[in-house]
């Protein structure tokens, strides 16, 4: 404990006051306080332009809310995609990394193409694919037809269970190189001396896999999983993009389904309700993060 | 010892830069044929004729394209200049001027980082619209650097935490005060710290889609990805001009990626690992 | 019979030569030692003997059989780590199972080996833990319990004592040694520390640049040193070396012209010019005596330094400097002057060229 008596100790903590200072004020005002307001406001009735001034109504939003299918949907939505995409990205990520920690020529090529997918915007990226997915004139069709496969064009965005599968696609497509750059490091962090120890235990490359490289790698790959299912969990863009949630509800995210039910629907409260919904289901995530953290020191 | 086949290697090496460009090569291609080349039967793969036809057209026809770009331009570097310059002096904070509960602290920041950016619509919104921040660079600035200091501090203190503590130790003994230090000592030799996090903070910036998409109403104001994404043609969507317009908008991107590939990527990486 | 024979053995890696012509046979048993700076090879040497390092040139037979090509764990060889290389993630007993448990070594044998090699290595309290959990020499154990359990022809052992303090290194140094009294296995110990290398050795191989620069005991390496560059290396403080020309009457003076002697104890044939070495702890110093003998000189003491047992002498002989080695107690301090003697017996001459120790 630093003994704050010392005109030395007050200086430099008042030094650091002031240096906490501004990045403490604007965190409060665009993350704390945003979601303390969409709390209050999910309890009560008002309009975006202060028109109507606010009511309490209590539960009202979450009763709506908790009987509305629309929601269970974005939610069970959400979950499938989540689902999906992260154990297909952790598998894709940990092929790559073990790829790119191979020695071989124009290897910073290689690493920067499997950067590109995460460095560009999703909305952007998403857009690509939609033209790709595209039923007339998209690549995926022109081939399957040109090369004969099918005879008749894929609806890939326009069927439910297909529009889940591209949206997952693109997910992974995106993502698996994050994955694959955090396991990379994992990989670079273990010391070359395990696996000769393990060549001198006489290992077969998979047998180096499966007890060297997999167990050492449990911690990179606990963080990149949890980092990805946060991120998928509050989906956006994505569908926003590639499906504007469709067929009907099939591709609508939790975000998705809040963004219009505020924004479209203009049910400001109610969509508060949802947003607070949301946060909680995050922050538990968040909370586990944390933790698992925490442990691993 | 044994030299495994390599041939395996290259192929799967090849497949997923492949599998990793297809789009944007599609995209490319796409942005460079004529328009009855988009929608042509048999389907073109390479532009036949190859034109610049959609290019010149964006510069005179849709400049509002063009100041998409220039918007995220100004809202991208506007909050990288902020959030490194709260961040660096709160990571500096954090790590080295002996805080009390700096541990919490971060933790704090590290948990708040992880709120869904749609659960801060509905009050961010409100809250602009009252301030008049709508469509306002400053607006989006303020709210993506709220959204990206949390990263940035904890880059930057992780950064400050390798110096070693020896040479600020020496600047006190020759009177330096904490703000000098900070000021000549500290951001001189952090530079790859603060160039790692800028870059990646650019990135996220110039990405970021749904507070652009709520903060910014008026078209005019639109960033790049917001603005491309809305892109007029509610049932016909204009192929040609979509494809060109986003080529424009993820250069800027490709390049700095290409260029600060080592940075970043040890940034991402060093941040993960925390 | 495990006699490991090094056949003209040779490493490069491309036009870098990074082990040249290595012909040695370690004999049966024999507690061989490669000492040299970092970078002279040695560490190559012992991973080639190893198998995790290709053998580009000549030939490596263990227990008569050619093993170039032949699969580390087939190699009938076992390596201690510099870094232990333990895996973090496996308990004392995991670690030190893994090769017999690779082996499909039935389970009872596996525990009954490695509760008996625990036991010698005073491990077995030890056994469940993991690494992390351990104190740098009980790791150190654990690295050497794992290559003893797979009972090899051959240990290997690649600066295993680098990574502990200075205590320690001084009571595993000993451990090892009564190790191998018991174990009585070939092993190749490659290390920078000559201390470890004379202590521990039958016959010490120096390495320099990736060649060979001697092969013998310690007492060998120690009295009779092949060049210029093993007599430096081995002896602490460092051999002092002068050079010498030989005048018209023969005699041979420093370039200063402080020192001179009548005669080299050895030939120098028509060389006009050595160099001398005499060893910090072979020159006699008297305080305020007088130069008798012929190989007596009148020097002051520039700096004495007090080591405990021992002080070092900064001497000047006129212009040229020697540091000497006399005992703790009483000896001379700066200022003084005094007498000092060397005996033509210990005095190395070195050919002034190519550094070849010359010997009559």
């Amino acid at each position: 404990m630093t003994n704050m008596t010392s005109p030395l100790d007050r200086r430099r903590h008042l030094t650091g006051m002031a240096f906490i200072t501004p990045t403490m004020a604007v965190i409060i005002a665009i993350l704390v306080y945003p979601i303390l307001q969409s709390i209050v406001l999910s309890f009560g009735q008002s309009s975006i332009d202060g028109s109507e001034p606010y009511s309490f109504v209590g539960l009202k939003h979450y009763a709506t809310l908790a009987g509305n299918e629309r929601f269970w949907n974005s939610l069970w939505v959400t979950l499938v995609f989540t689902g999906l995409s992260i154990p297909l990205e952790l598998a894709m990520g940990i092929g790559l990394a073990v790829l790119l920690n191979e020695h071989f020529r124009f290897k910073g090529i290689a690493r920067l193409a499997v950067l590109f997918p995460w460095a560009l915007p999703t909305a952007l990226n998403t857009l690509m694919w939609r033209w790709m997915y595209n039923t007339d004139y998209g690549l995926f069709n022109a081939a399957a037809l040109q090369s004969g496969i099918v005879d008749r064009p894929i609806n890939w965005l326009g069927d439910e269970t297909l529009a889940m599968g591209s949206m997952v696609v693109v997910a992974v497509w995106k993502t698996s190189s994050f994955m694959a750059l955090i396991i990379l490091a994992g990989l670079q962090s273990i010391p070359r001396e395990l696996y000769e120890a393990g060549r001198m235990d006489g290992m077969t490359r998979w047998q180096e896999f499966r007890e060297i490289t997999l167990p050492l790698l449990k911690g990179p790959i606990l963080v990149a999983l949890i980092v990805r299912s946060m991120d998928a969990l509050r989906t956006f863009e994505l569908p926003f993009n590639l499906t504007d949630g469709g067929p009907v509800t099939a591709t609508e995210s939790l975000s998705l389904y809040a963004y219009k039910v505020i924004f479209d629907f203009i049910e400001f409260n109610y969509g508060a309700a949802i947003v607070v919904v949301q946060f909680l289901v995050i922050f538990a995530m968040s909370l586990l993060y944390i933790l698992t953290l925490r442990n691993k020191d | 010892m044994t030299k495994r086949p390599r041939f395996g290697l290259y192929a799967l090496v090849i497949l997923s830069v492949v599998i990793s460009f297809l789009p944007i090569i599609w995209l490319v291609l796409t942005s460079l044929k004529t328009t009855e080349g988009i929608y042509a039967w048999p389907p073109q793969y390479l532009p036949d004729p190859f034109t610049l036809k959609n290019y010149i057209n964006i510069f005179t026809n849709s400049p509002e394209l063009l100041l998409y770009v220039l918007n995220s331009f100004i809202v991208a570097l506007g909050c990288t200049v902020v959030a490194l310059s709260f961040g660096g002096m709160a990571g500096y904070a954090l790590s080295r001027l002996g805080m009390r509960r700096a541990g919490v602290l971060m933790v704090f920041i590290l948990a708040v980082s992880m709120f869904p950016p749609v659960s801060l619509l509905p009050s961010l919104f409100q809250t602009f619209l009252n301030l008049g921040l709508l469509n306002t660079y400053t607006g989006l600035i303020i709210a993506h650097t709220g959204l990206f200091l949390p990263f940035t501090v904890w880059m930057l203190a992780s950064y400050f935490a390798t110096l070693p503590p020896e040479i600020e130790e020496a600047a006190r003994m020759d009177g330096m005060g904490f703000f000098r230090i900070f000021w000549s000592i500290v951001i001189p030799l952090s530079w790859p710290g603060f160039v790692a996090t800028g870059l990646i903070v650019f990135i996220f910036s110039w990405n970021e889609f749904p507070l652009a998409l709520v903060l910014m109403t008026q078209n005019a104001m639109r960033t790049a990805p917001v603005g491309i994404s809305l892109y007029p043609g509610e049932y016909a969507f204009p192929w040609e001009t979509i494809s060109t317009a986003t080529v424009i908008a993820i250069v800027p991107i490709l390049i700095i990626t290409a260029i600060f590939q080592k940075q970043i990527v040890g940034g991402l990486t060093a941040g993960a690992g925390k | 019979m495990t006699e490991v024979k090094l056949d003209r053995i040779g490493k490069s890696y491309g036009s870098v030569e990074a082990v040249q012509q290595f012909d040695l046979t370690i004999r049966e048993g024999e507690f061989l030692v490669l000492l040299g700076p970092s970078g002279c090879g040695k560490s190559t040497t012992l991973r080639m003997i190893a198998g995790l390092e290709s053998i580009t040139k000549g030939d490596l037979m263990i227990g008569g059989t050619r093993m170039n090509d032949v699969d580390p764990k087939d190699r009938g060889v076992a390596m201690v780590f510099q870094n232990y290389a333990l895996y973090p993630h496996k308990t004392v007993f995991d670690n030190m199972a893994m090769a017999l448990k690779l082996q499909k070594v039935p389970a009872a044998e596996i525990q009954d080996r490695v509760g008996r090699t625990a036991e010698l290595l005073g491990l077995t309290d030890y056994l469940h833990r993991k690494p992390a959990a351990l104190s740098g020499g009980q790791r150190q154990r654990v690295a050497i319990g794992r290559a003893i359990v797979r009972t090899p022809d051959v240990f290997l052992f690649d600066e295993p004592l680098s990574n502990l303090d200075a205590k320690l290194r001084v009571k595993m140094r000993m451990e090892l040694q009564e190790l191998h009294d018991r174990l009585g296995a070939t092993s190749v110990y490659v290390t920078h520390d000559q201390v470890e290398a004379m202590t521990l050795a039958d016959r010490i191989v120096i390495m320099n640049g990736g060649v060979v620069a001697q092969v013998g005991t310690p007492r060998e390496v120690y009295d009779r040193p092949a060049d210029e560059f093993v007599a430096g290396f081995i002896g602490s403080p460092a051999m002092n070396f002068l050079d010498l020309m030989r005048d018209d009457t023969g005699r041979w003076i420093t370039e200063c012209g402080s020192l001179v002697l009548p005669s080299l104890p050895v030939d120098a044939g028509a060389r006009r010019q050595v160099r001398l070495g005499v060893r910090p702890e072979h020159i006699a110093v008297t305080a305020g005596g007088q130069p008798q003998g012929d190989l007596d000189y009148q020097a002051e003491v520039l700096l004495d330094e007090l080591l405990g047992a021992d002080a070092l002498l900064s001497l000047g002989v006129g212009k040229a400097r020697l540091l000497a080695r006399v005992g703790g107690t009483d000896h001379p301090v700066q200022g003084d002057r005094v007498a000092i003697a060397l005996t033509a017996a210990q005095l190395h001459v070195f050919d002034a060229d190519t550094g070849v120790a010359l010997r009559d």
